[in-house]
């Protein structure tokens, strides 16, 4: 089974090769992994000959954002391009952080290639260390998607998900920040025909990724985004 | 002419000169645009009985909202199209950004690392 993992990547430094670095002492038992990796316009920029050298096994296709964007507009260039390459058995969306283990990005790339279109991630159930004020924050993302989209899942705005090549093909990510975990559940939701899979997942928080990751400030941020490409954006 | 007029008066003025200094060369048909208008919006501070026999021509009470409906009402019509415009941008820069990217995606994988 080759994966293919799509990793958006913004100052993370020392965390993104640690990330690359535990990606690729378990690709063999992967079954092969190449990494598509985007540098969001980190400064200092990420240096290709900097991350962990390729084997067999492991490879990296690296592109880079020459402004910063959004963790969006990065992960829709890591998919562009991932479907430029010929198929993978899975296509998993990963954090470059830490934060998502490669024993998660495994059971959902097992579940894609066992027949999902979209498997999603559910840090809920796998012994996350979620904190209190995240998971209040995350029930009210959860409610609010549900509202959306129709979609009961269990888990909102886990960056820890897989599609199949299909699917994966079929969406197109046209938020460029953090309203893009919504858009993708809008368009899932708008195919009734694909499978979909919901996977327990393990995901770290730390105090470094905590101070990165989404508030309550950053849920509004995501909701005045849905509304003004709502009211305003081509619908091509 | 009251204290209120004066104040108006002295705000429209001094933004008008501090513009014509700060502009200097630059965007002069902006420039010129803003001074006609806020000349108009000067004569009508000045004198605020013609802007009231404007507004009673048209059936409106006060001079003071037969100027102010037209403004917001402009006003919001272009605060929307300037959201949408800067979305429109936003996306453009997105593209090309991203096209940048693709174009000059590299790879690192065993026996070979090549430019495309």
């Amino acid at each position: 089974m080759k994966l293919a993992i799509l990793m958006p990547a913004h100052n993370e430094g020392a965390r993104l090769l640690r990330t690359l670095e535990v990606v690729r002492e378990r690709s063999t038992e992967l079954g092969g992994v190449s990494v598509f990796l985007v540098d969001d316009g980190s400064d200092p920029r990420v240096i290709l000959e900097d991350l962990p050298s390729p084997t067999a096994d492991f490879s990296i296709v690296f592109a880079r954002h020459a402004i910063n964007l959004g963790q969006g507009a990065a992960l829709e260039t890591a998919r562009q391009l991932a479907l430029r390459e010929p198929e993978f058995a899975a296509y998993v969306t990963m954090d470059s952080d830490g934060q998502h283990g490669v024993d998660g990005a495994k059971h959902i790339a097992e579940r894609i290639a066992a027949g999902a279109d979209v498997a999603f991630g559910n840090r809920f159930v796998a012994g996350s260390n979620v904190p209190s004020g995240r998971k209040l924050l995350l029930r009210g993302a959860r409610l609010f998607e549900r509202a959306l989209t129709g979609l009961s899942l269990s888990d909102a705005h886990n960056g820890l998900r897989g599609f199949s090549r299909r699917a994966l093909s079929g969406i197109r990510i046209r938020h460029d920040r953090m309203a893009h975990a919504t858009e993708i559940t809008q368009c899932v939701s708008r195919s009734p025909n694909w499978v979909v899979a919901e996977v327990p997942v393990c995901v770290e928080y730390n105090r470094e990724t905590l101070a990165k990751g989404q508030n309550a400030a950053g849920a509004l941020t995501v909701l005045g985004d849905l509304l003004s490409h709502y009211f305003f954006q081509d619908r091509a | 002419m009251n204290l209120a007029s004066i104040a108006l008066l002295a705000l429209v003025f001094g933004l008008v000169l501090f513009d014509l200094l700060t502009f200097s060369g630059r965007n002069r048909r902006a420039l010129l645009l803003e001074i006609v208008v806020f000349l108009g919006g000067a004569f009508f501070v000045a004198f605020p009985i013609r802007a009231t026999a404007l507004a009673h021509l048209v059936g409106i009470g006060r001079g003071v909202d037969f100027l102010i409906y037209p403004i917001v009402i402009w006003l919001t019509r272009e605060s929307l199209l300037t959201r949408r415009r800067r979305l429109e941008d936003t996306e453009r820069m997105t593209e090309l950004t991203r096209a940048l990217a693709l174009a000059t995606a590299s790879r690192r994988e065993v026996d070979q690392s090549i430019g495309r």
